[in-house]
């Protein structure tokens, strides 16, 4: 086959997964192109202007860990930053930030740009070229053929995008760019398993026309320093700017509940799964009626522009009905609406065809990432750019591949549950889809996972070096706490007893005292040494705490789900006739067939199957072994 | 690799039993059950041993320590045979249980065997086969009627506790939403009544048990009173000797008898009194370990002459456990009536006539009748069972203790989870999906 031009790695989609794929892929070495349909909407944020939030904060920092870029490039253009549960515990706890929506794009433009063995390309693919089912190339619309030995999918919801606002539909990838069609069917034509998902974006309005006043600001608290998503940023440069809440009312529920005909959503219009938590608000209404109001935030799209994201308000009702609708809120009674919502429907690929590293297993150098796989958010589908990244990068070196475990990454639990469980609905990470939650803090992402990193070759040699110095000063800290006891000698005794019932006990290490009712990282922070307590920032004392405070659950948690959860390693033979499994009954066998659990752990997460059926499940497994 | 533990023999009574251990604590436990930090046994090798706890000797034991791979796991492997009596076996588990082991999963064993390759396949099948009708055997009886049974019964508690996560869990996850917020009162009384539930149903272990293993009944009285005229009656043949000298019985003397279809284990005992001899002395020793042993204890008085005061020191001896009196020989002229027993149940018998037989049967199954009359229909029967309710119980205690400590949420509700998983393993599991689907559906979530 004669090629216009090759390179090792080809990418497809230049959203916030195909971004992170062609960084990490030319970064290690492997000459990269990232072939996308509008070179200006490079990382375009398609829905809200933010990034982070409860989990998905966290996995901004493992990618920011592992040597991703989606931290720094938010921290350069976020305009509003927020630590959520900042009054929870430490692992629950996440950092959050809105972003300047035309900033970010140029930022990760000029990132993408400035890395060596990266190339651009504007174009549409139309087709795979892949004899004896290994991957060797793309053909795009304008006739050029790409050569490549590893390509990664990022198409987002561009796979026979379908958008929906009312009774009309038109073919699009986002509103007013093409959908992918010809992609769409080629993956069809691989055989490859398709399901069609939808997701909603609720209507862009006019800042000028809002009447700010009658909504609530949401200050950022002037004594919280803005928590960062990237381990190598010292500050946060860009000015903060901020949010506005409001409600929805009775009055304007009663006028959506009206309209529900014209809404493709309840018409049967719209075949696709939407998310549950991310519902339009014609679903709020319908589903839960008996709330008297929701709640919207104004979010402001950046320092730049008057364009305000109306967030909560999702919607796919015809466009001339939106207007009419969100003048019903207050505040917006002569809000002009610029971008009308509207809903997508879009084919993703049954994530269980891929392997622990995104490859799909029955095409050698095919690697899927992002929205493709059933999934939404911009982290989610950004920490699987990577991954898929590094592994087609590595394909084409011949590196063995790349994967994270779920006990050690929310980006690990995040692979296993879509290759192992597949989608219904499109996923969306949660703190508490992981087993080891205490033990995957946003602040320890860097513990956990910079060696990887550093081992694949994604974290720079300053990186590496902030890290370990990090590192040595928590270990001190950690001697510290242990080492220092406060005595009832000390000046600090009585203040302290008062504040926290130490019960006339003689001495107290500190790291106990930390345990106790109404301390505060601060607090012990000003009982530790000099020495320890000045080498770094109060951040650091918080680390070691944390540690602290977990350890002992962690190891309970560990010793619950080795004695429970010892076998799901296991692997289930491909192709083991469940029926023929003695003593396991029709039902059961049933529900293994469909799932098609690949390892022990998988099956016993398949709803419905009774502990009976596992028992003899494992012991036929153990011993085809 | 975890260790496990595992009595090999069948429960019940036999004149040995084992226990084995597999896995890498495992000569680190036995070390911790003989109390010698440095005890270093020659593998293969069968020594015998004290098995020490705080109160002193458990039971002198034969145990074999085999090295990995060299075992029939594999694995470093320790067994132990130790006196058949369910209850050292019973406290023999429970304290290896104590030392970072847990019990074995049906079949565990078997299964690390085949994984390490110490067995071929045909060998392992013909193994699964005896698992699988074992597994059977128990699925039938155990998993089909009473785990189907029991997670039937559990429902409510893991219903109401799943209530308490999705709580918790939409606080935690879904800090930007409009939710309620959350009445930590409320929660704390709800986990309080699940770990009351919990702990109600594994107390019918207890009671479950005896279903299963049967009731130990152990027959005691001084010499001459007519024990093993008794045993005899209840046993309904003459198995032990009977002769008016005192002391001929000099040996526990025990058979399986079926009461009213319930399986009880019967004890004639050698009399409780000093010792005449050696060979009286080792009986009057078993006599001791059978009361030990015994979840119920008849009492044998002779009716026909008065308190003595060895009657009086067994009386007394008695006192520890459940037991009943019964005054015999009433076919004679009675000179004790069954007063001053300090209101003990008191039963009227001859073993001459067959007197009152009856009423000591029915006293002897007592247990099992108020069992029948108890608002609980259900009772555990399997130990696995048992120990998930009592870990599920105790992690539900951990997560009360932290809320009144003021501990976070995420602390609070890795417990809750934990105590999920243990009832999981009984009612099947609760995916995070499961949990996520009832938030959803439980609160509008989302912008
Ligand atoms: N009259 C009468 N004699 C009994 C009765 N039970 C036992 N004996 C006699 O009491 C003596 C001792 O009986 P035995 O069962 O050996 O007593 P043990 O030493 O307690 O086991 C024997 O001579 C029995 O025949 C009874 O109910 N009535
Ligand atoms: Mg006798």
């Amino acid at each position: 086959m004669v090629f216009d031009e090759t390179f090792d790695v080809l990418v497809i989609g230049g959203g916030h997964a195909g971004c992170e794929a062609a960084s990490a892929s030319a970064r290690l070495g492997a000459t990269t192109a990232l072939l996308t349909l509008n070179l200006d909407l490079i990382g375009q944020m398609s829905c809200n202007p933010a990034i982070g939030g409860i989990a998905k904060g966290h996995l901004v920092r493992e990618i920011d860990a592992l040597g991703g870029i989606m931290g720094r490039v938010i921290d350069r253009t976020g305009i509003q930053f927020r630590l959520l549960n900042r009054s929870r515990g430490p692992a629950v706890q996440s950092p959050r930030a809105q972003a300047d929506r035309a900033l970010y794009r140029l930022e990760m433009r000029n990132t993408l740009e400035n890395t060596p063995n990266l190339s651009l390309r504007q174009g549409m693919v139309v087709d795979l070229l892949t004899p004896n089912n290994t991957v060797s190339g793309v053909v795009m619309q304008d006739g050029r053929r790409i050569g490549a030995k590893a390509v990664v999918i990022a198409a987002g919801t561009f796979l026979n995008g379908l958008i929906h606002t009312g009774r009309t539909t038109y073919t699009a990838g986002r509103a007013g760019e093409p959908a992918s069609v010809e992609l769409a069917e080629t993956l069809k034509r691989l055989g490859l398993p398709v399901g069609r998902l939808k997701t909603g974006t609720p209507p862009r309005l006019d800042g000028r026309t809002i009447n700010w006043e009658a909504f609530q600001r949401q200050r950022q608290q002037a004594d919280e320093r803005p928590v960062a998503f990237s381990f190598s940023t010292d500050k946060i440069e860009q000015p903060q700017i901020d949010c506005y809440i409001g409600y929805t009312t009775g009055q304007l529920h009663e006028s959506i509940r009206k309209n529900l005909h014209e809404s493709p959503l309840y018409s049967g219009q719209i075949k696709g799964v939407g998310p549950r938590y991310c519902p339009s608000i014609e679903d709020k209404v319908v589903k839960f009626a008996d709330k008297d109001r929701h709640q919207l935030f104004l979010e402001p799209e950046g320092h730049d522009t008057n364009e305000v994201y109306l967030n909560g308000f999702s919607t796919s009702l015809p466009a001339g009905l939106q207007q009419e609708l969100v003048r019903m809120v207050p505040g917006l009674e002569n809000a002009n609406i610029i971008r009308p919502g509207y809903a997508i429907e879009y084919d993703y690929i049954d994530p269980r065809e891929l392997g622990p590293d995104l490859q799909v297993r029955r095409i050698a150098g095919l690697f899927h990432a992002g929205q493709v796989n059933g999934t939404t958010g911009y982290e989610e589908a950004a920490c699987q750019g990577l991954l898929a990244g590094i592994n087609a990068a590595f394909l084409s070196q011949g590196r063995p591949r790349f994967g994270l475990r779920r006990e050690e990454s929310y980006i690990g639990v995040l692979v296993d549950d879509l290759i192992s469980q597949g989608v219904d609905e499109p996923y969306r990470i949660f703190t508490s889809r992981a087993e080891y939650r205490l033990a995957f803090r946003h602040d320890n992402a860097d513990e956990r996972l910079s060696k990887y990193g550093r081992e694949i070759g994604l974290v720079g040699d300053r990186e590496w070096e902030r890290f370990n110095q990090r590192r040595d000063r928590i270990a001190k800290i950690k001697k510290a706490l242990t080492g220092t006891r406060i005595r009832k000698s000390d000046p600090a005794y009585i203040a302290l007893a008062e504040k926290t019932a130490l019960n006339g006990v003689d001495s107290i290490s500190l790291e106990d005292l930390a345990k106790r009712p109404g301390m505060t990282s601060v607090l012990i922070s000003q009982l530790l040494p000099a020495e320890a307590r000045l080498a770094g920032p109060v951040e650091d004392v918080e680390f070691a705490l944390s540690d602290n405070l977990y350890s002992g659950y962690i190891k309970s948690q560990e010793n619950a789900i080795q004695r429970l959860h010892a076998h799901d390693t296991l692997l289930i033979p491909s192709g083991l006739d469940f029926r023929a499994v003695s003593g396991l009954s029709h039902e059961m066998a049933e529900r293994l067939e469909r799932a098609q659990p690949v390892t022990f752990g998988a099956a016993r997460r398949i709803p419905g199957l009774t502990p009976a059926a596992l028992a003899t499940l494992l012991v036929s497994v153990s011993v085809s072994a | 690799m975890d260790t496990i533990v595992a009595l090999s023999t069948p429960p019940g009574r036999s004149a040995i039993g084992v226990v084995r251990l597999s896995g890498p604590a495992s000569l680190q436990i036995l070390r911790a059950l003989v109390q010698q930090d440095l005890f270093a046994p020659e593998p293969n090798r069968v020594v015998l041993k004290s098995l020490l706890v705080d109160e002193g000797v458990l039971d002198q034991c034969l145990v074999t320590y085999f090295q990995a791979p060299h075992s029939f796991t594999g694995e470093d492997m320790v067994e132990i045979s130790c006196h058949g009596s369910p209850v050292v076996l019973r406290q023999l588990i429970d304290l290896i249980q104590s030392h970072e082991a847990r019990l074995a999963e049906p079949g565990e064993f078997t299964l690390r065997s085949c994984r390490n390759g110490k067995m071929n396949l045909s060998q392992a099948e013909a193994i699964r086969d005896l698992i699988n009708a074992q597994t059977q055997a128990a699925a039938v009886q155990a998993t089909r009627q009473l785990s189907g049974e029991l997670a039937q019964a559990l429902q409510p508690s893991k219903h109401e506790l799943i209530r308490v996560i999705v709580t918790l869990e939409s606080a935690i996850e879904f800090v930007e939403d409009d939710l309620p917020a959350v009445q930590l009162d409320d929660i704390k009384e709800t986990i309080d009544r699940i770990i009351a539930d919990v702990a109600n149903l594994a107390e019918t272990y207890r009671a479950g048990h005896l279903l299963r293993d049967g009731l130990r009944v152990a027959i005691v009285g001084r010499p001459n009173v007519g024990k093993s005229s008794l045993f005899n009656r209840l046993l309904m043949f003459e198995r032990a000797i009977v002769t008016d000298v005192a002391g001929t019985t000099r040996d526990s003397l025990t058979e399986s008898i079926s009461l009213q279809g319930i399986p009880v284990s019967l004890t004639d005992t050698a009399g409780f009194r000093e010792a005449g001899d050696k060979i009286e002395a080792i009986g009057i020793e078993r006599t001791r370990r059978a009361m030990a042993d015994a979840d119920l204890l008849v009492l044998v008085i002779d009716g026909s002459c008065s308190l003595r005061e060895e009657d009086q020191q067994i009386l007394e001896a008695a006192r520890e456990h459940p037991f009943v009196v019964a005054i015999n020989k009433t076919d004679l002229p009675q000179v004790t009536a069954g007063k001053n027993l300090n209101g003990a149940q008191v039963v009227h018998v001859s073993a001459l006539t067959d007197e009152g037989i009856p009423q000591l049967t029915a006293a002897i199954l007592e247990p099992f009748s108020s069992l029948d009359s108890a608002s609980v229909g259900l009772l555990i029967t399997d130990s696995r069972h048992h120990d998930l309710l009592i870990r599920a119980k105790n992690s539900l205690a951990a997560a009360s203790r932290s809320m009144d400590q003021g501990a976070g949420e995420e602390i609070v509700v890795a417990d809750l989870h934990n105590a999920l998983r243990f009832l999981g393993a009984i009612t099947g599991e609760t995916t995070s999906e499961q949990i996520l689907g009832e938030i959803f559906s439980t609160f509008c979530i989302g912008k």
